[in-house]
């Protein structure tokens, strides 16, 4: 008898459906089933009815162990009761306010008390909006137009950061845009040489962590290199912390990797699931930081300023990024023991914060995908193509869960080779 | 946002190159190839494009690239010529048999292409009530795609961005006991194998000829139809994303 038997997501698939009906694709974008691979469909929870710690419950009632959290914003567990009750008691004394509250100081305030890079903070809501802002103030700041991205970029949706051949955009929309390789220097001079100087910034995220390949770290000598040729060609460093930020380093990535970036941008563990973005930056860039035209509706309000001050000092009370290394190595060490007892060569890369995995006895990732849906339709979310995200609710037990899972879906998969 | 050259390989490998399935397929063209006196090889050379040969024999049409083997020959000036031979039937200049080539290209290649033509053309309505013609349509038009991709995928500036980030491998688009194609991918460039691949690293499978039919026509979404499992995806599907990117401009090629 298994100890993790497969789920039943019918209802979850009757909310799908009805979804279909009303909203282009049901779930568009990386939570959905066409971004996020669910592959294949029927194993997958679609819809979800509540959360909580580490954890979240389908239409059906089933329990998972989410390995993705919400792409990144869940970082101390679903339902903080610290962050929690501080957005509750803003919530009463006011939220989307015209003269904007006084948490907004104080959040611009810890922010640069904990970012090393920052001295101001700029807020908005979603992670595009902090790289569109970064390049906006990149362009004015320097008076250039053009753009260094590292290979297999990806800073958001907004048009400046997509690509010519994706739907809607056109080869004008990303023509300041020059690709290189990951830290060739070579390239770098190539690419300004090429563009007579008229470039603005680097825009990069801390290390290469695209989909579907192995991530692949970064190192301090490697970004020292980046930062000193960006000060010989009076080029800004915008370093794209969303994905990454807080869950390497509180004081921002860049300063886990040694230098500072002239701009940084967060997201996702910044308040705990409470919807806001920032950019920080240095003095040198304030002042034109304050030309831009760059605003929304609720970009200051109140009640995600009161999470994320409860979250940073909670982050910091319980040193997340150590706590993330610790976890993460001693799940993915775990996972990969249970896939060689059954014969598997299990790859895991990327920091442990934010581990990769991938099943390297097929080069198609059928077996992976297979391996990754067996584990998810028993109770461990986790993605075939995507790194993951670890909060700080995860227990040892819910680790160790994790690893049972594991097993009985490495016996599904063998089944049927 | 349409380039001259690569509408040329688009029809050349796509247009053209899907007589190899109109022989196959359609009795019409059979009958048009029983009536053959000898076998034909017919060249088309575009200065700046493409230069392929359809080898016509009373069993069926083959495409090989270049000119080897051809008994006839049309070379035209630049890609647009050649398209103009696609799109308004205004012919090269025969410059290898030409009173040969001339009576060929205006008999029975004019047939055939007419035939592909009403195939490939034919109303919502009369597919509707012909089902044989709407299942050669699909296959047809599935086959046309086939071709257009690497066109594209080698050709269009704008394809050539989804073919460079696309990994080597075999993808393979199949509808279940009706057709099955597979794109081969190396170095970044794609090549055309009409039939299902033995090791494929991604596979996208539609669920039956009537989606496959819809998503070609472009009334139903592909997105859409994934989320409803009605495309069945596996493997590297950033292939299958960039192949999606291209097929966004193969309709715009072939609209």
């Amino acid at each position: 008898m298994a100890k993790y038997p497969e789920y039943d997501h019918s209802k979850s698939r009757e909310w799908f459906d009805r979804a279909l009906n009303v909203i282009p694709s049901g779930i568009y974008g990386h939570l959905g089933p066409s971004e996020g691979l669910f592959l294949p469909l029927e194993k997958w929870p679609l819809i979800s009815s509540k959360a909580q710690g580490t954890y979240f419950w389908d239409m059906d009632g089933n329990k998972y162990i989410d390995m993705m959290c919400a792409y990144g914003p869940n970082v101390l567990g679903y339902n903080d009761p610290d962050v929690d009750a501080a957005a509750l008691e803003q919530m009463k004394l006011g939220n989307c306010t015209t003269a904007p509250s006084y948490k907004m100081v104080e959040c611009a305030e810890l922010l640069v008390d904990t970012v090393a890079s920052a001295d101001w903070a700029y807020f908005m809501k979603n992670g595009t909006d902090a790289t569109t802002f970064s390049v906006l103030l990149a362009r004015a700041a320097t008076g250039r137009k053009k753009l260094i991205f590292f290979k297999g970029y990806y800073h958001g949706n907004d048009q400046w950061a997509m690509k010519a051949d994706y739907p809607g955009i056109t080869p004008e929309d990303v023509a300041n845009n020059i690709i290189v390789p990951w830290f060739d220097i070579a390239a770098l001079d190539e690419a300004y040489a090429k563009a007579k100087g008229d470039i603005a910034a680097i825009i990069a995220q801390p290390y290469d962590h695209g989909n579907f390949y192995d991530n692949v770290l970064s190192t301090s000598e490697k970004w020292k290199e980046v930062r000193k040729w960006c000060d010989d060609h009076n080029v800004l460093l915008i370093f794209d912390d969303v994905r990454c930020g807080f869950r390497l380093d509180l004081a921002g990535s860049d300063h886990y990797y040694g230098i500072k970036a002239d701009i940084i941008c967060f997201c996702k563990a910044l308040a705990n699931g409470y919807n806001m973005s920032c950019a920080c930056g240095g003095n040198h860039l304030k002042a034109a930081a304050s030309s831009l035209s760059f605003t929304g509706s609720y970009w200051m309000s109140a009640v995600p300023f009161a999470a994320c001050l409860a979250t940073i000092n909670k982050m910091k009370a319980l040193d997340t990024p150590k706590l993330f290394r610790e976890k993460g190595t001693a799940l993915t060490d775990g996972l990969v023991k249970i896939a060689e007892k059954h014969g598997h060569k299990l790859v895991v890369s990327g920091e442990p914060a934010l581990f990769y995995l991938r099943l390297a006895d097929d080069d198609s990732l059928m077996l992976h995908q297979k391996w990754v849906a067996e584990c998810v339709s028993r109770g461990l979310f986790i993605a075939s193509h995507h790194n993951h995200f670890l909060n700080a609710a995860l227990s040892d037990e819910d680790i160790a869960t994790a690893w049972g899972i594991a097993d009985e879906a490495f016996d599904a998969v063998d089944k049927t080779l | 946002m349409i380039e001259q050259k690569a509408l040329s390989y688009v029809n050349m490998y796509g247009v053209l190159g899907s007589l190899e399935n109109l022989c196959d397929l359609d009795d019409g063209a059979k009958r048009i190839l029983a009536k053959l006196d000898k076998p034909v090889s017919l060249c088309f050379k575009v200065v700046g494009g493409p230069c392929c040969t359809f080898h016509f024999t009373k069993s069926g049409c083959k495409m090989t690239e270049g000119s080897a083997g051809s008994n006839m020959m049309m070379t035209f000036a630049a890609p647009q010529h050649f398209n103009a031979l696609i799109d308004k039937s205004i012919p090269g200049v025969p410059v290898k048999a030409p009173a040969k080539t001339l009576k060929f290209l205006m008999g029975p290649f004019t047939e055939l292409t007419n035939i592909l033509n009403d195939v490939l053309r034919a109303s919502e309505e009369k597919l509707a009530a012909d089902r044989d013609l709407f299942v050669e349509n699909t296959m047809m038009t599935m086959y046309v795609i086939a071709g257009a991709i690497p066109a594209l995928a080698n050709t269009d500036s704008i394809s050539q961005i989804s073919a460079g980030n696309t990994v080597d491998g075999d993808i393979e688009m199949s509808i279940p006991n009706v057709a099955a194609i597979t794109l081969r991918v190396k170095d970044h460039k794609f090549s055309t194998v009409k039939e299902a691949a033995k090791n494929p690293r991604a596979t996208m499978q539609f669920a039956d000829i009537d989606l496959a039919h819809g998503l070609f026509a472009g009334t139903v979404s592909t997105v859409n139809e994934m989320c409803r499992g009605n495309i069945v995806l596996a493997g590297m599907i950033s292939m299958i994303d960039n192949v999606n990117r291209i097929l966004d401009r193969v309709s715009v090629y072939l609209a």
